[in-house]
């Protein structure tokens, strides 16, 4: 990969007629624009957003749903120095005066000049849009493109803010990570090398959102920097249809693709096999699991139901991810025939010891792991315990990266920043082991629940539910429980009711709060437990206790272990 | 409710797996919480089999399947002969 200063001077230096982004809705329905033609549209979208004021270094919110006009208008926006940071497009099932509040959150937090949105954005939702003094409301659908090269020459340099990346699906706890140019820049050569890049060969399949990290950095920045096409999709249409995937990739000869492990079992058990059996996989040189820990049964899962269709044994690949390193900590490599090790592990000692001791494949009990790969170059980890003191390999602890590309902290969050660097490292809150130079990721220190590839707060579901009247002031804990089903987390919440009474009217009760939890987050829970009053386990503080109430819960309904 | 309504109700009550749950061809499904949107493709795959059609994929969005009435309605609207 050529060296350069800014994002854009990577842009810039694409070969224009190469072809840069399709966005896919179907066979008959496509645009594709070269790299020329992209600049042309981010360069219009720069002079839109110029005029109307936005200057170096203001903060941009682009509010749109994924498409072109999104990825152009984030880029025009880099273009005058400006640093845009994507946010969730609103989903229909948010209720708008409760999208509001997360919205306005946020842009008060980035302290943004404008949030850009597209010509259809809801009149429902813009009525309750409010932001703060100083930040404008821009539409910026359908702006023509243009060619004058000439008129947003800026001066940027690569210690400016390139954008900012937010690390967490929900709008009460998101962290906005900032990002400077050198830093992206720096993570992507270290990653085009891991993946032996090639700008005249790849091309590159997503349905992955551009707000997350997965989406922006592996499927929209590796290909804008790298000279690589991508295929889009939207993950709305992507998830009513996940057998989409495998017609793209045969359409396109793609080769690389980056999934969250459900993604691994989802699409071949919903996609008819009399559909799946039209399409070659034999163009993949990777699909790489990545943002969710990587489970082995999704893995076999994917490989023993597409092997038919030429995909290759060693194609399914994986990566230990973060936004706070930009991307990329670690990945596996490519040229081992078979993908990433294995590891059987002896199931007692994993749990009681915490510890990975290797046993013969198959061993009765034992679990079957997978690692995420080695190092990229300049990067660093350390394995520590709950006392902070490294750990030898095989020991489980909390996972330390330290990197040339590491973020420098969360934007305007001192506090949350001082809580995860020190001395140059950065606490994941992960939980895993190293083995013979390679990363095993098992789990989480921290309560974040990881739902489908997307981090969700506990905090977030439990302030929803915990309103309803019928619900003791605060008692309510939410979690995941790992689904072997979906090969992903289920939401559980339990809560504790005012009076034992209203139990009778459980089910209304609990339809209810499902009710406010979708209208506040948009996402569905698996099962609500009411409980009656003092049942839930409170911490010293007297606060409810998430580990200990999930323990209860676990041992009352032995149910839920055993579909996980 | 038609038979072909009736038959995507049984679907959904073994979906959420709630053999008491009541639902008829207007109730809220997405927007309520009951469904989430991984299981819309189960919905969809029904909803094709039941029809007969084919719907395109990109043309159908979770809220065209909010409920057992929107869901013909979409079919009707998106959907094309099967090949």
């Amino acid at each position: 990969m050529e060296s350069f200063r800014t994002l854009i001077d990577a842009l810039n230096a694409a070969p224009g007629d190469r072809l840069f982004v399709t966005a896919w809705v179907d066979e008959d329905e496509h645009e594709d624009l070269t790299f020329a033609e992209f600049r042309g549209r981010s360069r219009a979208q720069a002079r839109f957003l110029s005029r109307q004021g936005i200057v170096t270094g203001d903060r941009v919110v682009i509010l749109m749903p994924q498409n072109i006009a999104a990825m152009a208008a984030f880029v025009g926006a880099m273009m005058i120095g400006a640093v845009p940071a994507f946010l969730a497009y609103p989903n229909f099932k948010v209720e708008p005066s409760k999208y509001s509040g997360g919205l306005e959150g946020v842009t008060a937090n980035l302290a943004a000049r404008a949030v850009v949105i597209d010509d259809e954005f809801p009149d429902e939702l813009l009525g309750h849009v409010q932001l703060r003094d100083g930040c404008k409301l821009l539409r910026a659908g359908n702006i023509a493109a243009t060619d004058d090269a000439e008129l947003f020459v800026c001066d940027i340099h690569g210690d400016n803010l390139a954008f900012i990346q937010h690390s967490a699906g929900t709008t009460g706890l998101q962290k906005g990570v900032a990002l400077t140019h050198r830093a992206v820049l720096t993570q992507i050569r270290h990653l085009a090398q891991a993946l032996r890049i090639d700008a005249s060969a790849d091309r590159i399949y997503s349905w992955l959102p551009l707000y997350h990290d997965m989406g922006l950095i592996a499927c929209f920045m590796l290909p804008m920097i790298c000279h690589v096409p991508v295929i889009m999709q939207s993950p709305l249409d992507w998830v009513m249809q996940p057998g989409t995937m495998l017609q793209v990739i045969n359409d396109y000869q793609c080769t690389l693709a980056w999934l969250p492990n459900f993604a691994f079992q989802f699409v071949p058990r919903r996609t008819p096999r009399e559909r799946s059996s039209n399409y070659s996989l034999a163009s993949v040189r990777a699909l790489i699991n990545c943002s969710e820990p990587v489970r082995a049964a999704s893995l076999n899962e994917f490989r023993q139901s597409f092997a038919a269709l030429g995909l290759k044994p060693g194609a399914l690949q994986s990566s230990y991810a973060m936004a706070e390193n930009v991307f990329a900590v670690t990945q596996s490599d490519l040229t081992q025939p078979d993908g990433p090790p294995h590891l059987w592990a002896d199931g007692q000692r994993f749990r009681a010891g915490h510890e990975a001791v290797p046993v013969a494949e198959g061993t009765p009990g034992a679990l079957e792991l997978v690692s995420s790969g080695r190092l990229l170059p300049k990067h660093q980890l350390r394995i520590v315990s709950e006392a902070g003191r490294a750990l030898a390999d095989g020991k489980v602890g909390e996972v330390l990266v330290r990197s040339d590309c590491l973020f420098q902290g969360y934007f305007h969050r001192p506090d949350l920043t001082a809580d995860v660097l020190h001395d140059g490292w950065y606490h994941t809150g992960d939980l895993g082991f190293l083995l013979e130079g390679e990363l095993y990721v098992v789990g989480r220190k921290k309560d974040l629940m990881i739902i489908g590839g997307e981090n969700l707060y506990p905090q977030d579901i439990e302030e929803a539910a915990s309103a309803h009247p019928a619900i003791h002031d605060g008692r309510m804990v939410a979690f995941g429980i790992y689904n072997a089903n979906l090969g992903t987390e289920d939401i559980v919440v339990v809560g504790e009711v005012e009076r034992e009474e209203l139990l009778d009217n459980a089910s209304q009760i609990e339809s209810e709060i499902r009710g406010r939890i979708v209208a506040a987050l948009g996402i569905a829970v698996r099962t609500i437990y009411l409980k009656p009053p003092r049942w839930i386990v409170k911490s010293t503080a007297g606060k409810p206790a998430r580990s200990g109430t999930r323990e209860k819960l676990l041992r009352e309904h032995p149910e839920l272990n055993a579909e996980s | 409710m038609t038979p072909e309504a009736e038959q995507m109700k049984a679907l959904i009550v073994e979906l959420v797996r709630k053999p008491s749950l009541v639902i008829d061809e207007q109730t809220p499904l997405v927007s309520s919480g009951l469904i989430d949107s991984m299981a819309l493709v189960d919905l969809l795959v029904k909803l094709e089999d039941i029809t007969r059609m084919r719907i395109p994929p990109g043309k159908v969005q979770p809220k065209d399947m909010d409920t057992i009435a929107l869901m013909f309605a979409t079919a009707q609207r998106v959907g094309k002969p099967r090949k």
